[in-house]
């Protein structure tokens, strides 16, 4: 499916659980998830993760919930499927779309500023350097006696500068590979939007919304 | 009005993702803090208490690049991070991203995108933790506490919020003004 | 064949008062391979900026290529026009891959999508890299990186090739055959070609001119001038009278077993067996990119190493990292990496806090940074200092924490010879005072005699003690 529209239906699916108290609801989206994360060969280790994480968080919510509110087990209900709801949905979007493809799209199919695509592009490369700065941050420290916490002003104040530095350097260095805000691009590889996408996207909400609606009656 | 460069926007992700770096430092302190808060039904307290650190990336940004914009988009930006390392709240981080990075843009809207003072933060935490507390009430299901209990929630919500995104933030504010490397500072 | 004029063109850093480039004038000859030299923070990089349109124009129209200013140029036509490639070789992509930067650069340029696969591999095959082709750039070494990155100018074909010190940290193959592939796009291709660098060695044979940076001018030297300037240049020869092998009798500091280092796939220094001594000042020498930067970050236990390491007999991972850092420190190649605070003064006092404040008093301080020409700068902001006087400032820094053990990744780079020799007699006497244990990088080669005694080169990915026996 195109990843834009993918992106859409995730993010519009979540909001109306996230408000609609339909528990067959989130229990259908939860199975149909996880059918699609199997099809699409996602790990089971992945899975098992997908699985613990939702059940801790989930469980001492409820748990919390009834001892210290007044909520029907009904809404219990509704609460504990809703973090599987989110999580399940949220890993079959990540695992099964490519960042740079789901950029491409936004730029070419949601029409996104190449601006704020490729500035993003450049960035997320830089992660394993982000970890390393805050490593080599910490050991500069330390060898001058000082040890920084994740509530260190200074800690962040590094960073920050390295990250001045780093987009400076990274700004000039696609101004120079020819990137010119706002002007306009070709494209090497175009990303499909194609009237099955639509269909799939019309008849997963329309599905969603007949559930939510017979569920809410 | 300043519009955005994409210097800007590269500095703001690269931002996000180091607060996804410290979210993902600080996961299993919040496990084990939500964990030993469990039994007496007390671990909401736990994503009150660390809440602040989540939301950072917002006022952070927002008094960094100073552009409007600039702490919803970290905000969110951030989300992203962390949906793509599996954060425990998947397709719902996007969410909230927005949601918290609007919270703290509110503070910034109230004050023109002139002032950059205590006042401001001050604002910036009040707007994020009413904003996001709202959003919670739905999502989280908070509505059904009792009001004793959900109360507690708020103020710890506030404390957290004003402590990263407030008092941290303005400390690190400070040494960046001092240091000269905020162009778009006046002070 | 483009030519690159330059007109009266003044900058100023931002508050500043003295201009780093002055009235300058010069035309770079197209089709040519001109080296642009002068000496650290002189404003070579700055004028390579404003070349490439990267930094605004003070005054507009003072840089024109062929007649035309940039600002005339279409925007998808300016990358064929003039294109950079920078220092630092790992921050200057915007993609993952190899073969998607080009495709960025390409469709930047509204190349035709059916155009873009052979105008890749055309260019890949010209620089010899085809096998990279779909490898992730930050895998990359930074050589490889920096063949990429030509390879991206070849794809835009550029007229105008800026290089600013593309060599700094790249092993000299790599920069053989980045210097042959510069030639021939030049005879081959008519591009004109800048490069900048500080240091005028192994260009002779390259280079058509040589553009002389001083004091905010460019003096731009004929064929033949540039050929008897680079006669007359002798590059600096390493002396050091005191060094022998390691006597029988020295304590062992850092000892590594089967020490091997790697970055990513690549071996840079087989396994082997190695001791470091202490109360000792050891030079380490050897070629760019070979690997010293990457063995001093594993010695402070920021990167990963193959076989043990002790120190004082200790296996370094066994011991706290905070009291291991307080006992064998880095002075980082990048000075900036070293501080933690605002100004001169603050970081000063950190370093006393926590550092011998016994011996470096305050009045010692006081005296030192007189002889640094630091003493009116202590209230100045560290990053608004000249990179030299941020380097001194650095040393400073650490020589006060003295650690046991104070490993120094090239010291002087960018110190002027007048710092250069107050800096050796201040690391030598705080040395022979506080016998501490000195290990030195350091491709700045003059004025280390005095205190070097063990000198380690590195090459064949092997450390080798050099010196007669004693």
């Amino acid at each position: 499916m195109n990843p834009s529209l993918k992106l859409a239906l995730t993010v519009f699916i979540a909001l109306e659980v996230s408000f609609a108290q339909v528990w067959t609801v989130n229990v259908a989206l939860i199975v149909v998830s996880l059918i699609l994360m199997l099809i699409n060969h996602v790990s089971f280790k992945r899975l098992l993760y997908l699985t613990l994480v939702p059940l801790f968080f989930s469980s001492t919510l409820v748990w919390s919930l009834s001892l210290r509110g007044s909520a029907s087990p009904h809404f219990l209900l509704v609460i504990f499927t809703r973090l599987f709801v989110y999580v399940y949905m949220g890993g079959l979007f990540t695992q099964t779309t490519d960042p740079l493809m789901l950029t491409r799209s936004l730029e070419q199919n949601a029409k996104l500023p190449a601006k704020f695509a490729y500035g993003f592009l450049a960035a997320f490369n830089l992660m394993p350097k982000i970890k390393a700065e805050v490593a080599t941050i910490k050991a500069a420290a330390m060898m001058r006696g000082q040890i920084l916490h994740f509530w260190s002003p200074q800690l962040y104040f590094k960073v920050i500068l390295a990250a001045m530095n780093w987009s400076d350097q990274l700004a000039a260095a696609m101004t120079s590979h020819g990137f010119v805000e706002g002007a306009p691009r070709t494209h090497a590889l175009t990303i499909p939007l194609v009237a099955r996408d639509w269909w799939f996207f019309g008849g997963a909400l329309l599905l969603v919304q007949v559930g939510l609606f017979s569920g809410l009656r | 009005m300043k519009r955005w460069h994409i210097r800007d926007i590269i500095l703001v992700t690269i931002l996000a993702i180091f607060m996804g770096v410290i979210f993902w430092v600080i996961g299993p302190l919040y496990t084990v803090l939500a964990a030993a808060l469990a039994p007496f039904g007390l671990s909401p307290l736990a994503n009150e208490l660390l809440l602040g650190i989540w939301v950072m990336a917002g006022p952070l940004a927002g008094f960094i690049i100073r552009i409007p914009g600039a702490a919803t988009l970290g905000e969110l930006l951030g989300a992203v991070v962390e949906m793509f390392l599996g954060g425990i709240w998947g397709a719902s981080t996007l969410i909230s991203g927005v949601v918290q990075g609007f919270g703290s843009e509110l503070g910034f809207i109230f004050t023109g995108y002139k002032r950059y003072t205590w006042s401001t933060l001050v604002l910036t935490a009040l707007t994020t933790t009413i904003v996001t507390f709202t959003w919670d009430l739905f999502r989280s299901g908070y509505a059904a506490y009792h009001v004793p209990f959900l109360l507690l929630l708020f103020a710890v919500r506030f404390a957290s919020v004003f402590v990263f995104g407030g008092v941290l933030t303005k400390l690190i504010n400070n040494l960046l003004v001092r240091a000269h490397v905020l162009p778009n500072a006046t002070h | 064949m483009a030519t690159v004029t330059v007109n009266s063109l003044t900058f100023t850093y931002p508050q500043r008062q003295r201009p780093v480039l002055d009235d300058l004038a010069v035309t770079f000859p197209g089709g040519k391979f001109s080296l642009l030299t002068g000496v650290s923070g002189g404003g070579k990089s700055t004028l390579l900026r404003l070349i490439a349109g990267l930094t605004p124009l003070p005054t507009p129209n003072t840089i024109t290529f062929d007649g035309n200013p940039l600002s005339a140029i279409a925007p998808g036509k300016r990358a064929a026009t003039v294109a950079m490639l920078f220092q630092e070789p790992s921050t200057q992509f915007t993609m993952d891959t190899v073969v998607n930067e080009l495709r960025f650069a390409l469709e930047n340029q509204r190349v035709d999508p059916a155009a873009i696969p052979g105008k890749i591999d055309a260019a890949l095959a010209f620089i010899g890299i085809t096998n990279l082709k779909d490898r992730s750039l930050m895998a990359l070494s930074g050589g490889e990186q920096q063949k990429v990155a030509l390879a991206i100018i070849v794809a835009m074909d550029s007229d105008v090739i800026l290089l600013d010190e593309p060599f700094a940290s790249i092993d000299p193959p790599t920069r053989l055959t980045l210097l042959q592939k510069l030639v021939a796009l030049c005879t081959q291709r008519g591009k004109t070609i800048i490069l900048a660098d500080h240091d005028l060695s192994g260009y002779d044979e390259w280079v058509d001119h040589l553009a002389v940076l001083d004091t905010g001018k460019v003096t731009l030297l004929s064929t033949e001038q540039t050929q008897q300037r680079f006669a007359a240049f002798t590059p600096e020869q390493l002396r050091l009278t005191h060094v022998t092998q390691p006597s029988s009798a020295l304590t062992v500091s850092l000892q590594g077993s089967q020490l091997g280092i790697a970055q990513g796939k690549r071996q840079l220094i087989q396994p082997q067996d190695l001791s470091f001594f202490a109360h000792r000042a050891t030079l380490i020498t050897g070629p760019n990119g070979s690997g010293k930067s990457t063995l001093f970050r594993a010695l402070v236990r920021l990167g990963k190493y193959q076989g043990t390491l002790t120190y004082d007999g200790t296996n370094i991972q066994k011991l706290s990292r905070k009291r291991y850092a307080r006992e064998v420190g880095l002075m980082f190649q990048s000075a900036t990496a070293q501080f933690l605070n605002v100004t001169v003064t603050e970081e000063l006092d950190l370093s006393r806090r926590f550092g011998n404040a016994d011996y470096f008093t305050a009045e010692r301080v006081q005296d030192l940074l007189t002889q640094l020409n630091l003493a009116d700068h202590a209230e100045q902001v560290i990053y608004s200092l000249s990179s030299g006087q941020q380097k001194k400032l650095q040393l400073l820094c650490m020589l006060i924490m003295a650690p046991d053990v104070l490993l120094l990744d090239e010291p002087l780079k960018g110190l002027d010879f007048a710092s250069i020799q107050v800096v050796m007699q201040i690391l030598t006497t705080a040395q022979r005072d506080l016998k501490l244990t000195l290990i030195m990088v350091s491709h700045q080669l003059s004025g280390l005699d005095d205190l070097i005694t063990l000198h380690l080169h590195l090459d064949q990915q092997h450390l080798t003690y050099e010196g007669a026996a004693e």
